[in-house]
């Protein structure tokens, strides 16, 4: 298992803990901004859970986390790599510049005119040059990983090939270049993994559950069968399941069970990161225990890293450290979960709590429902929103006059 | 006994579905009742038999199913006997279903409007042709009726009876015509005035969408309005407003400023909401001056000619044919209470037949199945409106019972030898020691002395039922017999004449879709269900259940695929329309959380049977079966901590039921006993009922689970605290 080490865990000095850091990002498909300006960051060992109605973006921010999607603009830093990196705020820019400087030079001296011209190229040059960049890293993000990993490789092989005999040796370099070729397959972005909504839709069905699981294990270059069934009994096991399920096909399994599957295929990547997309929408209540329980044990087990999506308040709370709030394609509304149900400053989030079914008749029967309309709400005509930071680590899309009125709430 | 306000009675239903496999037990013998106005919520795993019980209630179980038992009666008829025919009348109209998947519920290549507004065109056809019938068959019986308590009093007044009935047919349509023109006008101006409500605002910030085609609509519906009684007075003002207003808000578009049009509009709506307010003219009675008295109709205030209408008809007309219609009704009742005389003879005649021990006769049996449906059919009173659902269904119920039991006589043996010879495969592999790798499914036999007890119990039942009728009918009041009558004769007739038409059911599925909430609904009326969000689909769904107006509505996991403010408000809007319709609901979801606000009563349902029912509160705070705490205890609400109590593995298949408790393997608190004998549904209180052994005066005292008590106290903390502060 040593080698698996190897060639899994660069260790990536974070800093201040940050494994994931999502700055500025957007997403449009058209005219639709699905994902309009989101920034947040994820420690290691934490869930970060992530509510909102159908529609709001969460989906959407995970999966362009994972480069399912190529972002608009923005930055996605993982272990501090920038993995993913939209080119649109720059051309953006550039459009900018070029309409003010068209708009001045109409009234402008020669002498003038002279400046601002020199000042446009100047602004043009820098953009395009951090669009070069973005377009490189975007591109080119696993190298500086696949290089890193190969340096390790190279670093425990050497040594031991100098010093080994002739028989271990050949041994040994077969051992080494099979871990080399691993070393160049890999990507930094499988050390994220998803586990998606529908267990059913998500699962091939023509593939049985050691082929699912071992899939990915394959791509990056494992052969060794003996290797690969190992660890796809190991995940079988650790789910909750026996490895005479290994040769059954998804429709054999209920709901609950093929969503474990869902889970085990994520986790033999042993990833860092874990983006669960709604992994319990889909299923009974009974069930949807089972697989809270689940990843509540991996997540202490692996010291696993989540990225929670879901809108089942309840679960999240339950389940998130921190939470952040999406409406429309903006995060509203991030806090400490105890904090954010303790102290919901933004309208949405408000409303969003009050419609928390509860497990009560009488008190059912009492609840209000807030209902939010983003019109009535803000008055955003002379002062912009921006998000702002209320408390340590609670944060809010408020305005000046907003921020104001909130401060004084929290005391 | 049946009761009146119960929508729809259940009894000991039990579904089975043919598979290669064997005979899966889907549903194990579940009774409730359905109440007018209420919530019946029916929780359970998946594949615990909620769904296969709301598609027998719709009668669009899957081929391979198997009734093998009970009732589900509805307005006095069986729905697990009725032909598909019969079942087309109720299915979509009279019960509704919301399904779970928005997605596959609707067609993906019809525009939304056509599916909403297919079925009321079809269902407005067809519903037109039954009011006719209705109509004509109630009246010719009554016109027997009267005449024959004519013949009995010893008068003969065949003709004038003839001639009242043919009178009374006459004007009524003149009536309904008269109605439906103002019904018309009434709902235009009410119409425009919502639709001036809407554009005015819009028009003072400048901000108005599709302002033409809103303003042209206004000056239709406000048009459309003038009619007697509506807008009468101010017609020629009306139409002075409403003439240049199109045109004048086009040429106020370039300026930017509306304000003379939002004046126009303003007065105009003041007209409107005058006239929308307006009493209802008597238009029953007008259709009688109108026909048959020869001077116009005096021009005075609606409230005065209300009363010298009513005044001209009751005085004349209705007296005499309420006196005859009375002492028709009367005599009907007088006869349909010696036929019951006569039938419960009959019925205790027949009686041993079927209590004899042994085998039954099919000849005596067929022989004593005519005497009994004559003698039941002659107890029948045509002019009752609400029908005797015992007396309709015995017949057919009779009929069908006796038919089970001669088939399963003959396929008793079938079944057994084919299952004896499973068997002896069985045990020969296993004598050979090898292990056959399958079960042997039981066999599958008809239970003769239960078809026979059922039908003893049929007989006995309306027995009862009949000697019960005579003695509560003793003093019915025909007066208001009569009244009722004619009420019902008024219904129909409005009935043949509200005609559905393309134009009358778009209005409608607009309005529909504003009810629940579809923002810019003339817009998305012709779009396509790909271009709709899941919530937004589901309200769509929601809509074309609630089109044909339905006396009740089961939702199949309507939420369960919205998130919490998208079910928060289909809930609230189920909820309102509940209110407003006076709609059974049926609810059926796996999530208990769901479920505290919407429902009245709670039945929680395991491996097709029923193991608590109760109302919401019982539920909630004094749940007694462990299968209930299981639910309550693993789903997790907002101060939740610790780790969720999930049940243990997983539903028992139900080709090989168990033959105790079915949850007692995955019960932490079972007994001995559990997996022995099934628990018999032990009563709590009046309302509250669980099966659990665990309710047995010798079990041990077991306390519920931490989580839920925990959670009781919490909440009851939080509501004080709340009230407190």
């Amino acid at each position: 298992m040593d080698n698996q080490n190897v060639s899994q865990n660069v260790d990536v000095e974070l800093k201040d803990n940050v494994l994931l850091k999502v700055d500025h990002l957007c997403q449009y498909f058209g005219p639709t901004k699905a994902v309009d300006d989101v920034s947040f960051e994820i420690h290691k060992g934490e869930v970060f859970g992530m509510v909102g109605e159908s529609g709001c973006g969460k989906t959407t921010t995970g999966r362009s986390i994972i480069k399912l999607y190529d972002i608009t603009s923005g930055s996605v830093y993982f272990k501090g790599v920038r993995v993913c990196a939209g080119t649109g705020s720059y051309k953006q820019a550039i459009k900018d510049a070029k309409a003010a400087y068209n708009e001045k030079v109409k009234t402008a001296s020669e002498d003038e005119k002279k400046r601002l011209k020199e000042e446009l190229d100047r602004t043009v040059a820098e953009q395009k040059k951090l669009i070069k960049e973005a377009q490189y890293d975007q591109k080119n993000c696993d190298k500086e990983y696949v290089e890193k990993l190969t340096a390790a490789v190279k670093e425990k092989y050497e040594p031991l090939l100098a010093g080994a005999s002739a028989e271990e040796k050949k041994k040994l370099s077969a051992e080494y270049r099979n871990e080399l070729r691993k070393a160049k397959n890999s990507k930094v972005i499988t050390q994220i993994q998803m586990i998606f909504q529908d267990p059913i839709a998500s699962l091939d069905p023509r593939m049985t559950v050691r082929d699912t699981i071992a899939e990915g294990l394959v791509i990056r270059g494992e052969r060794d069968p003996k290797v690969i069934n190992e660890k796809v009994y190991e995940m079988l096991d650790l789910v909750g399941l026996v490895p005479e399920h290994a040769s059954r096909y998804p429709h054999e399994f209920s709901g609950g069970q093929r969503q474990r599957i869902g889970v085990a295929r994520a986790i033999v990547m042993r990833p860092d990161l874990v983006i669960a997309d709604e992994p319990v929408s889909a299923l009974d209540v009974s069930i949807q225990a089972q697989v809270i329980n689940l990843l509540n044990d991996l997540r202490d087990k692996f010291g696993l890293t989540l990225l929670f999506i879901a809108h089942d308040l309840s679960v999240v709370k339950y389940f998130s450290d921190r939470i952040g709030v999406m409406y429309f394609g903006k995060m509203v509304e991030m806090a400490p979960s105890d904090e954010l149900f303790l102290n919901p400053l933004h309208p949405y989030t408000r409303s969003l709590l009050s419609a928390i079914p509860l497990p009560d008749p009488i008190s059912e029967k009492q609840r209000k429902r807030i209902t939010y309309n983003p019109l009535a709400e803000h008055d955003y005509s002379v002062d912009k929103p921006s998000f702002r930071e209320i408390k340590p680590g609670h944060f809010v899309m408020c305005n000046e006059a907003e921020y104001q009125k909130y401060m004084s709430v929290l005391k | 006994m049946i009761n009146m306000e119960n929508k729809l009675h259940v009894s000991d239903l039990r579904i089975s579905f043919h598979t290669t496999n064997g005979k899966v037990q889907a549903v194990r013998g579940i009774s409730f009742d359905l109440e007018k106005g209420e919530t019946l919520a029916i929780v359970g795993e998946s594949g615990s038999g909620k769904s296969v019980t709301s598609k027998a209630i719709l009668g669009i179980l899957a081929g391979n199913s198997i009734i093998e038992g009970g009732e589900i009666i509805y307005d006095g008829k069986d729905l697990l006997k009725i032909s598909e025919e019969d079942f087309h009348k109720i299915r979509g109209d009279k019960i509704a279903m919301i399904f779970q998947d928005p997605m596959s519920s609707l067609n993906p290549i019809v525009k939304i409007g056509r599916q909403l507004t297919e079925a009321m065109i079809l269902k407005g056809k067809a519903r037109q042709r039954e009011s006719r019938r209705n109509f004509n068959s109630y009246l010719k019986e009554l016109n027997t009726s009267m005449k024959e308590a004519a013949k009995a009093a010893g008068r003969s007044d065949d003709a004038k009876i003839d001639d009242l009935c043919k009178r009374f047919e006459t004007f009524e349509k003149k009536h309904i015509e008269l109605e439906t023109a103002y019904n018309t006008a009434h709902e235009a101006a009410e119409d425009a005035v919502d639709g001036i409500d809407s554009i005015t605002l819009e028009l003072e910030k400048n901000a108005a969408k599709d302002m033409d085609y809103r303003l042209k609509q206004i000056v239709t519906e406000a048009k459309t309005s003038v009619q007697t009684y509506v807008v009468r007075d101010k017609a020629e003002r009306l139409n002075e407003l409403t003439d240049g207003l199109l045109q004048e808000a086009k040429a106020l578009k370039k300026e930017g400023n509306f304000a003379k049009t939002v004046e126009r509009l303003t007065e105009l709506k003041g007209i409107l909401e005058e006239a929308a307010a307006k009493e209802k003219p008597d238009f029953f009675a007008m259709g009688y001056w109108l026909t048959y008295e020869k001077e116009p109709l005096p021009d005075v205030p609606v409230e005065e000619l209300n009363k010298r209408l009513y005044d001209r008809v009751s005085e004349g007309f209705m007296k005499e044919f309420a006196s005859y219609a009375s002492a028709g009704i009367a005599f009907a009742e007088k006869k349909s209470a010696e036929a019951k005389r006569e039938a419960i003879k009959v019925l205790k005649e027949e009686l041993p037949l079927y209590q004899a021990e042994g085998q039954l006769d099919k000849h005596a049996c067929k022989a004593s199945l005519d005497k009994l449906t004559e003698a039941v059919n002659k107890t029948i009173d045509p002019l009752l409106t609400v029908k005797d659902s015992l007396a309709y269904t015995f017949s057919s119920g009779l009929k069908s019972e006796i038919d089970t039991y001669f088939k399963g006589i003959v396929q008793n043996v079938k079944e057994l030898k084919k299952h004896d010879k499973l068997q002896k495969k069985y045990d020969a592999q296993m004598a050979k020691g090898k292990d056959p790798g399958w079960k042997v499914p039981a066999a599958s036999v008809t239970d003769l002395e239960l078809t026979k007890q059922n039908m003893a119990h049929l007989i006995t039942r309306l027995s009862d039922h009949f000697e019960e009728a005579l003695q509560n009918d003793a003093g019915a009041d025909a007066d208001a017999r009569t009244e009722t009558a004619v009420e019902y004769l008024k219904t129909n007739a409005s009935g043949i004449v509200n005609k559905v038409t393309k134009k009358t059911a778009r209005l409608r599925a607009i309005k529909l879709m504003e009810e629940v909430g579809i923002a810019e609904p003339r817009r998305r009326y012709n779009q396509y269900p790909f271009e709709f969000s899941g919530g937004m689909r589901q309200r769509i769904v929601i809509a074309i259940a609630l089109a044909a107006d339905p006396d009740i509505l089961i939702c199949d996991e309507p939420t369960t695929a919205l998130d919490v403010t998208i079910q928060a408000q289909i809930l609230e809007l189920i909820n309102k329309l509940k209110e407003e319709r006076h709609l059974s609901v049926i609810f059926i979801t796996h999530d208990l959380g769901v479920v505290a606000n919407m429902a009245d009563r709670i039945a929680v349902m395991y491996a097709g049977k029923i193991v608590e029912y109760g109302t919401s509160e019982d539920i909630f705070y004094n749940s007694r079966h462990p299968y209930t705490w299981a639910l309550l205890g693993s789903m997790p609400d907002l101060d939740t901590n610790e780790r969720l109590e999930a049940i243990p593995g997983t539903p028992p298949n139900m080709i090989y039921p168990p033959k105790g408790d079915a949850f007692a393997p995955r019960n932490k608190y079972s007994l001995k006993i559990d997996f022995e004998k099934q628990p018999p549904m032990f009563k709590i209180s009046d309302t509250h009922y669980a099966a659990t052994w665990l309710l047995h005066p010798d079990a041990p005292k077991v306390e519920p689970p931490k989580a839920v008590t925990e959670r009781i106290r919490r909440m009851q903390k939080k509501r004080e605290a709340g009230q407190n502060g």
